[in-house]
């Protein structure tokens, strides 16, 4: 018996491991309270009927198959928030990558210009919403401009054709200043040496941009889309502020959606919502996943 | 001749640029501006046509309103209060675990910490419900405890402080061990002191962060005097639609501090936001 006995050997064990376990204690049952069982919790009750004052009653994919075929203000949610995503990306990082490009000039006031730029950034969706619904008003900035230009006034947040748009403009707006910042840094990363034998070689300034800014940029790219899908989707403060998914559901978004099921009480159903937006993201989540893992 | 050519051609350019940055820049600033102005105005002045660039008469009758009339003061004393005691927590056990995670060895550590990242993978949404059906039980709805419990640590914090404490040589914490001091002591006199930089980046990332969070408070709060402002700001601006001076007059007191912090801070921000990104 060479091995100590069994409670000694746990004491031993405990004497050398406590301290990093204590460390990552509160982490690791935040993590499963408030994390893991819940995410378990909430798939079960997507597949109930589950008010959150009755006992839940399993009803299997009812919740999902009543999303998909019996719901069409969902169906609708999804084509709103998708094509609010696709504006949104479409728009806001190529906003970012314009204005980087602009600032890496050697540029005087360079952090003027940035702050600008970044200012939204820093101020809460809801700030930002409550300008933009009054800019967005039937007698304000907006419509005065282009009353003032011999145009139509526009319905920005009443006219169901424009709302959404509405709404994603003041999103990039708000967001575009975060890819400056990042695209700025990362340009500014870039080896000069590359830049200088490239001019030696005779490349002009938009051969410069494509064989080697965009190249460099890559990972950064990458990483603005990754987080960019991520959070659009998630749209819900906006949303909420500005038009509360009106008029008639045209901007009604899958979070702003979930959140107005779980007002109603139908937990289940909500629960069922939230999961369908997990099986939206979990492409771009695994993405953001390998570059997480990737880096540690 | 050629060098006068391209010298011309170059300040062209240079003109060109500037004007580009400096009307880019004017469309970021003039919805602030516009908001500025809006609250110093009078009432009926607001949606004035042609609209009043600059207020006349400046009236501070909005804030005197929000100020007397809507506990606007107390919602951003508990803002702060909330931030404060949730960057605080995370400072603390995001630090104390990326520190085991980054430099301490206890079996199965690379496991939960693969678990953690696979959870970061899921929508907050998920587990919103189920997090707020916990909160009802224990009746801690409508209480800060609501705030502040669930939201202590962050697995992205975690993350983020073990990449900046995995740069700290192992000699150094040897060496504290050495001289004898306890595990927690070599955490908060070598690792600590070292991790600065990075502990700034998960201070501005997670403040910003509670400061603006208005989902979830808007769902856990429901008495007033409980509010943070974002979650006051959108009370007033859907019960008060008529009055859009007293509704800018908040949006200025809600977006003012963080805007002044920043202002001072604009390089620790700068640095912090493009560590998340950039760091590898």
């Amino acid at each position: 018996m060479t091995a100590a006995p069994f409670p000694d050997r746990f004491r031993l064990f405990l004497r050398k491991y406590s301290m990093p376990y204590l460390f990552i204690a509160v982490p690791v049952l935040s993590m499963v309270v408030f994390m893991f069982i819940p995410m378990i919790v909430s798939f079960w009750w997507s597949l109930n009927d589950y008010s959150g004052i009755q006992a839940p009653k399993f009803i299997g994919l009812g919740n999902y198959i009543q999303l998909f075929t019996n719901d069409p203000i969902f169906i609708k949610t999804l084509a709103n928030t998708s094509l609010f995503v696709l504006i949104g990306m479409g728009i806001g990082p190529t906003l970012g990558l314009l204005t980087a490009l602009l600032l890496n000039q050697k540029v005087n006031f360079l952090s003027v210009f940035r702050t600008a730029y970044y200012l939204p950034v820093m101020t809460s969706l809801v700030v930002v919403s409550t300008i933009w619904v009054m800019l967005y008003n039937r007698n304000g900035l907006l419509n005065s401009v282009l009353t003032w230009l011999g145009l139509e006034k526009v319905g920005w947040l009443s006219d169901p054709r424009v709302a959404l748009v509405s709404v994603a403009i003041a999103s990039i707006w708000q967001g575009f200043g975060f890819e400056t910042v990042i695209f700025l840094a990362a340009m500014q990363s870039i080896p000069r040496e590359l830049y200088e034998a490239a001019m030696i070689d005779g490349a002009g300034s938009f051969q410069r941009f494509w064989y080697i800014t965009l190249p460099s940029l890559r990972q950064v790219i990458l990483f603005i889309y990754i987080y960019g899908i991520i959070g659009s989707y998630q749209v819900f403060d906006q949303i909420f502020v500005m038009t509360a998914g009106g008029p008639v559901y045209s901007t009604s978004t899958i979070v702003h959606y979930l959140f107005t099921k779980f007002m109603d009480l139908r937990l289940g159903y909500a629960s069922a919502i939230a999961y369908i937006l997990f099986a939206i993201l979990v492409v771009f989540s695994f993405l953001q996943w390998r570059f997480l893992t990737e880096k540690s | 001749m050629r060098i006068r050519h391209t010298s011309l051609k170059n300040t062209f350019k240079h003109s060109l640029l500037y004007l580009v940055l400096i009307v880019s820049s004017l469309l970021m600033i003039v919805p602030f501006y516009w908001s500025v102005g809006t609250s110093l105005k009078l009432e009926r002045f607001v949606f004035a046509s042609p609209p009043q660039w600059w207020p006349d008469p400046v009236s501070i009758q909005s804030y005197v309103n929000i100020l007397t009339r809507i506990p606007f003061l107390r919602y951003f004393t508990n803002s702060v209060f909330v931030s404060v005691v949730v960057t605080l927590g995370h400072v603390f056990f995001d630090t104390l675990a990326a520190y085991a995670f980054a430099k301490l060895k206890f079996p199965g550590r690379d496991k939960i910490f693969f678990i953690f990242l696979l959870v970061l993978m899921v929508p907050s949404q998920v587990n919103l419900i189920p997090v707020y059906r916990i909160m009802a039980t224990l009746h801690w709805t409508d209480t800060y405890l609501a705030l502040i419990i669930p939201n202590l640590t962050s697995i992205f914090g975690i993350f983020l402080m073990r990449q900046f404490l995995m740069s700290i040589p192992n000699e150094l914490l040897d060496a504290a061990r050495i001289d004898g001091c306890s595990e927690f002591g070599v955490f908060r006199r070598v690792a600590l002191p070292l991790a600065l930089p990075g502990i700034a980046t998960l201070i501005i990332f997670t403040f910003m962060g509670v400061w603006n969070d208005f989902l979830w408070p808007r769902i856990v709060l429901n008495s007033e005097k409980l509010f943070t402002l974002p979650v006051g700001l959108a009370q007033l601006q859907m019960k008060n639609t008529s009055n859009e001076a007293q509704i800018m007059a908040g949006t200025v007191l809600t977006a003012l501090p963080m805007i002044l912090v920043f202002l001072f801070m604009q390089r620790q921000f700068i640095e912090g936001m493009t560590a998340g990104a950039l760091k590898e």
